[in-house]
């Protein structure tokens, strides 16, 4: 409510007159707000159902899981349904192993590195899309189509097969280039070479998506703000920073946040690789949590991880949770 | 469902009033003629009638959890012999030692045995097991002329020298094809050698892989490797990555190390090498014996949570007969609980594999077991650092050995 007060205050007050003229503005919240409370509470009502099942479908599996870490759930327990609470011992017992925070800051670096990679190389195909003829940007968009409906299990067969040690295509091509140390090159032989190699898939099955909603933010850029720029004799690098990046950095900064959110919980491409290995060396949190929790059936001390996992990934994208309460504020 | 007739009927005193019993056996472990014929006679003796499913094993640990977490459980189910510690040790399997005796337990398999027996009680009844032998080509050892299967691991070497020779012309030949992770043929070398994986004392596990005999094993299996000359088989993946089958498929391949299904997959793709194949039991150093294998296998069990506790025990009862263990052998795989394989020794290959099983052993029967395996297993990862370099002997045997004594204690 609060929100709305100041808003009509300082709607007038603003730099940029509103497009309709305050008065008009006005009167329509007048008459709006004189209607009866059934009518006030209406679009509420209208809403509620939704919002409830919205509300248990993801609140109550969030609620589930920060009271599992709470409790001590192995699968006796989970089988004879007791109940046994052990306060804050799950999260002790994480934290207090050394391997959990070598996973956090290796499951760090690796979503910084494929988010950088994988928004950069999208926002690089969005600016490519916009100045190519219509017929090569439409081969481009039906590839990129096919790679974006590829299964990720199936992709990530085909990559390992790629990147295989001695029947890959990858290994034979560099082979025939002339650099025969790769015959039987082992890409998977530490941590750093295996994640590099998911990342790259990860990037891969990434940029349609980035791709395809950067171009969709690109074509909404007035084409008269180019030709101003380029009749201004604005060089490309300067039309970049003066026209496009202004238009698109929202945009850009949600698709950003996005792929965080993605890129932080890979599960799948990493187990199917080296299943976190070798001497899990490309173990990230998500596999740990699986480990944990499934492998050892550790149910409590998994949920114990995921809620750690939520507290970092709530720190990575703090500042932008925060201008995004911010602008959502402004506009309301 | 039928199942729960009576709501109030205690676990073991529901016998009664069973109308049904429910029965989960994994996916390729019975054959259907056996089950069909089982399931028949069951009903007609005892009017209960068998609610029979077949589970896939892909996702099967999850899904037994699930299982067992709920209120009408299934009355028989099938668990992995290195599973089982895990799901006794949590008290959700009932305590069968008791009634051991009307499972024919005098004729037990010791491996699948060790596998259920946790604190000295017995939480199931063994069902089949297979382990691995050495599947090779009859006609290329005709052509490298070696005349009769080596058994011993100096013959099983010159073996490979000699088919190495026979086939230099070819540049994708493999003599055995050995993958670097195949950490179950390890731990027949680290057994062969008077190792363990681990040793037991009150109560706690400690892992004895860097012993000296646990070394040795990992030598010998160096020494396999490298005489295979295997350039073609990567160091860093197991049988399965590739399927060794479809490796052996090519052609090119002399012998790999494998369970029975592995030939079966082989020769099914290509008949022609169905005429073309044999196996012999892994060879042990010591000339004219074999050396002890994993025992892969499977026990069944019965949940404590199970109405029809008493109902399923007569099913089990009724499996473990000779007859249908007879069937259980004429299927290709080793009866649990019968010592009588003359079914199974119809082909080499059934022949390999009951001349081995009784010297069939099995991973530490901890109830954290479960973990090393379903995670990631510190036997494959000191296998690879120590075949590729990455790591001494000493090094690799010793990181093995804290990461096992640290996930079993």
């Amino acid at each position: 409510m609060t929100a709305v007060k100041t808003t009509e205050t300082a709607a007038p007050a603003g730099d940029i007159p509103p497009a309709l003229p305050p008065a008009v503005t006005g009167g329509a919240r007048e008459r709006r707000r004189r209607g009866s409370a059934f009518d006030r509470s209406l679009p509420y009502l209208l809403l509620a159902p939704a919002l409830i099942a919205i509300l248990w479908l993801i609140g109550w599996p969030v609620i589930s899981v920060f009271v599992t870490s709470f409790r001590q759930l192995n699968l006796g327990e989970l089988v004879r349904g007791e109940i046994v609470w052990t306060g804050f011992d799950n999260y002790a017992t994480v934290l207090r192993d050394e391997r959990f925070w070598d996973v956090s800051l290796r499951t760090l670096v690796f979503t910084v590195s494929v988010v950088v990679a994988s928004v950069g190389m999208g926002l690089g195909i969005a600016l490519l899309m916009r100045v190519l003829t219509p017929w090569v940007r439409v081969a481009l968009q039906i590839a990129m189509l096919c790679a974006w409906a590829m299964p990720i299990l199936a992709s990530t067969t085909v990559y390992q097969w790629m990147f295989d040690q001695n029947y890959g295509i990858l290994n034979k091509t560099l082979v025939r280039l002339g650099f025969d140390s790769f015959a039987g090159y082992s890409w998977f032989s530490s941590g750093t070479s295996t994640l590099s190699v998911v990342g790259l898939l990860i990037v891969w099955q990434a940029i349609p998506f980035l791709a395809f909603s950067l171009y969709a933010g690109l074509v909404g850029i007035p084409r008269d703000l180019y030709e101003a720029a380029g009749i201004d004799g604005a060089t490309g690098w300067q039309t970049f920073r003066a026209v496009t990046w202004p238009e698109i950095k929202s945009l850009l900064m949600m698709v950003t946040f996005l792929s965080t959110l993605w890129d932080f919980k890979v599960f799948a491409q990493i187990w199917v690789f080296r299943e976190g290995g070798p001497s899990g060396e490309s173990t990230t949190l998500p596999v740990l949590q699986y480990l944990e929790g499934i492998a050892k059936s550790h149910f409590g001390v998994a949920a114990a991880i995921s809620v750690l996992m939520m507290v970092i990934l709530g720190l990575i994208t703090f500042q932008y949770l925060r201008k995004l309460l911010q602008t959502e504020e402004g506009k309301i | 469902m039928a199942v729960s007739g009576c709501g109030t009927s205690t676990n073991s005193g529901g016998g009664a009033e069973t109308k049904e019993i429910t029965v989960w056996l994994m996916d390729g472990s019975a054959p259907t003629t056996l089950t069909d014929a089982l399931n028949k006679e069951f009903e007609s003796a005892n009017g209960i009638k068998v609610k029979y499913e077949v589970q896939k094993w892909t996702g099967i640990q999850e899904k037994l959890t699930t299982a067992l977490a709920s209120s009408t459980p299934p009355d028989v189910i099938e668990l992995g012999n290195t599973q089982i510690a895990g799901f006794a040790d949590q008290g959700t399997l009932a305590d069968l030692t008791a009634d051991a005796g009307q499972f024919n337990s005098g004729e037990w398999l010791g491996g699948l045995k060790d596998s259920l027996t946790l604190n000295g009680k017995q939480f199931g009844v063994p069902f089949y097991a297979a382990n691995r032998t050495v599947i090779y080509r009859t006609d290329l050892f005709q052509a490298a002329g070696i005349t009769t299967p080596p058994t011993s691991r100096a013959e099983w070497i010159d073996a490979i020298n000699k088919l190495k020779a026979a086939n230099a012309s070819n540049p994708d030949f493999q003599a055995l094809y050995l993958p670097g992770q195949s950490w179950y043929f390890l731990l027949s070398l680290i057994w062969d050698e008077g190792g363990d994986i681990a040793k037991q004392d009150a109560g706690k596990w400690t892992s004895t892989l860097d012993s000296a005999q646990s070394k040795a094993g990992f030598e010998a299996y160096k020494a396999l490797y490298d005489a295979s000359a295997t350039k073609k088989a990567p160091a860093d993946t197991d049988e399965a990555k590739p399927q060794q089958y479809e490796v052996f498929q090519t052609g090119n391949v002399g012998m790999m190390i494998g369970l029975p299904w592995e030939l079966g997959s082989a020769v099914k793709d290509k008949p022609e090498l169905k005429e073309k194949t044999a196996a012999f039991p892994i060879p042990s150093k010591k000339a004219g014996s074999s050396a002890p294998v994993f025992l892969g296998g499977s026990n069944l069990a019965i949940p404590t949570a199970s109405k029809n506790a008493e109902a399923a025990k007569k099913w089990l009862a009724l499996l473990s007969s000779k007859k249908y263990q007879d069937m259980l052998a004429e299927g290709g795989a080793v009866p649990g609980t019968s010592k009588d394989t003359s079914k199974l020794e119809t082909n080499a290959v059934g022949k390999a594999l009951a001349a081995s099983a009784p010297n069939g052993k099995v991973t530490p029967s901890s109830p954290k077991w479960g973990a090393v395996e379903a995670g990631q297993n510190p036997l494959k990862d000191a296998l690879t650092a120590y075949l590729s370099g990455a790591k001494s002997l000493d090094q690799a045997t010793k990181d093995a050995s804290d990461a096992i004594t640290k996930a079993l204690g």
